[in-house]
C-alpha cells in the first residue's frame, strides 16, 4: 500500500465519520431525503463560492455551500407550512431547482470552472491525494484530509457538547421545547452542521455518496441497538468500514472508488437487513412463526383445560377435535411436553399443574391484558413479547 | 361572551392560600389565521387539581402548548407567579401526549426520565450521579423501577404513560401540565396516576391536566375548566360542573348525572 492509498483510505473514512454522525440524527428525525435536497442544492452555493476564492478547499467556499444547504431546508419548511403539498413534494420542489441553476452555472462557464457535473455526482477521491497543502515549502498532506479532519473535529465536539438537547429534541421536541431548549435552534444546528460536512465530503466523494455515506450507515446501526449512544458507534463503524473495504473493491475491479463504497454500504445493509438479531427479516419471520405454534399450543392447552371428557382428550382424535392438519398436532403435542405441560397416560392427554397454571394466567392476561403478570411469562414465550 | 366571563368570575378567585399559579390574560392562537383559541382569560389558583374539558378540536392541547411557550400565541400573554413562563421554566414540568413522541427512538425507560433533569442542567452540562439518583427515585413512585432498562418501544401502552409521569416527577416543579394522561392506559394505571396527581395536590403542587372521560371529573378533580375555543367557565367543579356548562361546551343538549 503506497502512501496515496493510505491517504485515500484516511480520507474515505473522516468523510464516512463526519456524515454518520449527523446521518444518525437525521434518521431518527426522520429527514433522511433532506440529505439528499442539501447534497443536491448546495451545487450553486460551491460555484458561486468558486467564482469568488477560485479554491474548491477554501473555508469561505465551504460556509457558502453550506449556507445554500440551510437555505434549502428553510425553503422546504417555508412551502411545506403553507400546508398545500406535503414535506416530500417540497423537497422535490425545491433542490432540483438549485441543482439545475448549478448545473448551468457550470455548464456556461465550463472554461473557467475545474468542475464538471460528474465530478459533482460521484466525486474524485482518487485524486484528492494530488492537492495538497503545504505550510512554508514543507508538504502537510491532502488538502481535502485538512477540511474533511477540521469539519469533523468541531461536529464532534459539537456532538459532546450538545448531544443531551439533540437527544431531547429528537425524542420529544414539546418536553425540550418547555425545559428551554428551543427545538428550531437544534434543528438548524443540525442542518448546519449536515451542510457543512455536505460540502467538505463533497468534493472528495459527491453528492450521491454523501448521502448514502449519511443514511446507510444510520440505517445499518437502527436495526442492531436499542442504545443511542451505541447507534452512533454502530454507524460510525459501518461508514468506516464500508469506505476501506469499497476502496480494495474499487482498486480489484479497477471501477469507481465512490461507486464501491457505496455498492459496499448497500450490501452491508441489506445484510443486517437480512440477519439482524431482532428486527432482521429473518428474525421477524421466525418470530412469527414462533408465535403461530405458540397460539397453536395455547388453543391446545385451553383446549384441555375445557374438556374433562376422555374422548375429548384422546391422542388420536385430537386433530378432529381442534381441527388440525396432523403435522400441526404433533408440533404442539412436542412443544407442550417438552415444558412440561402435559402428561400423556394411556393415550389420554392430561394438564399438569404447571400446563393448568399457565393456561389460567396466559388467559387472563389476554382477558385482563394487565402487564405484570406476564414479565415471568415474557422469557420463555415470544407469544407475549411486544 | 362578556357577561359570562363576569358571570363566573367569582368562580375565579382562589380557593385556599389566594395566589395565582398560571395566569391567562386575552390569550388568542392561530393555525394559519384560523384561530383555534379566542380571547382566552383564565386564572387557576395554586394547589388545585384541575381538568381542562371540552370536545375535539376545542384548543386544550393548545392551550397548554401555549402557555408553555411551545406555539406562538397572536395576542395575549401567560404569566406563571406573575412572572413570564421563559422566567419560571424550573416551576413548570410537562406531560406531552403520549402518541406526539416516536417509541422506537433508541432509549430506555430510565433515559427518558433523566430527561426531565435537563432543564435545570441548562445548555451543556451533562446529568450526572444525582440525576440519576432522582431519576430512579421517580421511576420507584411510579412502579416502573423494574423496568428502567427496557427499551422503550418494549413497554405498554400504560407503562410508557408511566415513565411520562415520572419524567415529569422528576422536574420537582410546582406546576404540572399533562395532556390526556389516561389516554390508552388500562384500569389500574389509570388508578395509580390519580393517585399520584392527588399526593402532589397534597403537596401543594398545582396540576392541569387535559381529560376527556366526563364521568370521573367530579372523582378525581377539584377544580374543571370548560373550553371550545373560547373559555365557557371554570372554578370549582363542586360549583360548575352541570348540565348547563356541558351543554355549553359540547353544543348538545347534554345530561351527566352529576354527584355532588
Amino acid at each position: 500500500m503506497n502512501s496515496a492509498q493510505f491517504e485515500i483510505q484516511v480520507i474515505a473514512s473522516l468523510v464516512a465519520i463526519a456524515c454518520a454522525i449527523p446521518g444518525t440524527f437525521l434518521v431518527l428525525r426522520k429527514m433522511a431525503m433532506i440529505s439528499d435536497a442539501i447534497s443536491h442544492s448546495i451545487l450553486p452555493g460551491i460555484v458561486v463560492g468558486f467564482f469568488i476564492t477560485q479554491d474548491l478547499n477554501s473555508p469561505w467556499l465551504i460556509l457558502l455551500a453550506a449556507f445554500t444547504g440551510v437555505i434549502t431546508v428553510a425553503l422546504v419548511e417555508r412551502i411545506q407550512k403553507t400546508g398545500l403539498v406535503k414535506e416530500d413534494t417540497a423537497i422535490g420542489l425545491v433542490f432540483p431547482a438549485l441543482f439545475s441553476i448549478g448545473v448551468i452555472m457550470i455548464a456556461k462557464n465550463a472554461n473557467d470552472v475545474h468542475l464538471d457535473v460528474d465530478a459533482v455526482l460521484l466525486g474524485e477521491l482518487a485524486f484528492a491525494p494530488f492537492d495538497r497543502l503545504s505550510v512554508g515549502g514543507t508538504d502537510i498532506g491532502p488538502k481535502s484530509l485538512w477540511v474533511i479532519g477540521t469539519i469533523l473535529t468541531i461536529t464532534i465536539g459539537l456532538l459532546i457538547a450538545f448531544f443531551k438537547e439533540l437527544k431531547v429534541s429528537t425524542f420529544d421536541p414539546g418536553l425540550s421545547a418547555s425545559l428551554g431548549f428551543s427545538p428550531l435552534i437544534i434543528h438548524y444546528g443540525l442542518m448546519t452542521v449536515s451542510s457543512v460536512t455536505t460540502v467538505g465530503a463533497f468534493d472528495a466523494v459527491g453528492a450521491i455518496l454523501v448521502v448514502a455515506l449519511m443514511i446507510a450507515p444510520a440505517a445499518c446501526a437502527y436495526l442492531l441497538t436499542t442504545d443511542l449512544k451505541k447507534m452512533l458507534g454502530l454507524a460510525v463503524f459501518f461508514g468506516v468500514f464500508s469506505a476501506i473495504s469499497g476502496y480494495w473493491v474499487a482498486h480489484w475491479l479497477d471501477a469507481s472508488i465512490a461507486g464501491s463504497i457505496t455498492t459496499m454500504l448497500g450490501v452491508v445493509f441489506l445484510l443486517i437487513y437480512l440477519f439482524a438479531p431482532s428486527k432482521g427479516l429473518i428474525a421477524v419471520m421466525y418470530r412469527d412463526k414462533q408465535q403461530r405454534i405458540e397460539v397453536s399450543l395455547l388453543t391446545f392447552l385451553l383446549h384441555l383445560k375445557n374438556h374433562s371428557e376422555e374422548r375429548e382428550r384422546h391422542v388420536n382424535h385430537l386433530n378432529e377435535h381442534i381441527n388440525w392438519q396432523k403435522v400441526k398436532s404433533e408440533t404442539v403435542l412436542d412443544l407442550a411436553l417438552k415444558n412440561n405441560m402435559i402428561v400423556i397416560k394411556k393415550k389420554i392427554v392430561s394438564l399438569t399443574e404447571k400446563g393448568d397454571e399457565f393456561t389460567s394466567q396466559a388467559i387472563d392476561y389476554i382477558i385482563t391484558n394487565e402487564d405484570a403478570q406476564i414479565e415471568d411469562m415474557k422469557d420463555d414465550f415470544f407469544l407475549f413479547r411486544g | 361572551m362578556d357577561t359570562m366571563k363576569n358571570a363566573h368570575s367569582k368562580d375565579e378567585t382562589p380557593a385556599s392560600t389566594g395566589v395565582l399559579a398560571v395566569k391567562v390574560d386575552d390569550l388568542t392562537v392561530a393555525y394559519n389565521y384560523k384561530p383555534v383559541l379566542w380571547d382566552i382569560d383564565l386564572e387557576i389558583p395554586e394547589g388545585v387539581l384541575m381538568a381542562i374539558v371540552g370536545p375535539n378540536g376545542a384548543g386544550k392541547s393548545t392551550l397548554i402548548k401555549a402557555i408553555l411557550g411551545i406555539l406562538k400565541p397572536i395576542a395575549g400573554s401567560v404569566s406563571i407567579y406573575g412572572k413570564p413562563y421563559h422566567k419560571q421554566r424550573s416551576l413548570v414540568a410537562y406531560v406531552p401526549q403520549k402518541g406526539s413522541v416516536d417509541w422506537d427512538f433508541p432509549t430506555t425507560a430510565l433515559d427518558v426520565v433523566m430527561m426531565g433533569t435537563y432543564g435545570s442542567l441548562g445548555w451543556i452540562k451533562r446529568p450526572g450521579v444525582k440525576e440519576k439518583k432522582a431519576a430512579l427515585e421517580a421511576l420507584e413512585k411510579v412502579g416502573m423501577l423494574a423496568f428502567k432498562s427496557r427499551q422503550i418501544s418494549q413497554l405498554s401502552g400504560g407503562q410508557q404513560q408511566r415513565i411520562f409521569l415520572a419524567r415529569a416527577l422528576v422536574q420537582d416543579a410546582s406546576i404540572y401540565f399533562m395532556d390526556e394522561p389516561f389516554q390508552g392506559v388500562d384500569a389500574t394505571t389509570e388508578i395509580a396516576i390519580i393517585n399520584i396527581l392527588k399526593e402532589l395536590r397534597k403537596a401543594g403542587k398545582t396540576v392541569i391536566v387535559v381529560h376527556h372521560d366526563l364521568q370521573t371529573v367530579p372523582e378525581y378533580f377539584d377544580w374543571v375548566t370548560f373550553l371550545n375555543v373560547k373559555k365557557i367557565a371554570t372554578g370549582p367543579v363542586m360549583d360548575i360542573f352541570n348540565d348547563d356548562n356541558l351543554t355549553k361546551t359540547y353544543g348538545i343538549n347534554y345530561k351527566v348525572s352529576v354527584q355532588k
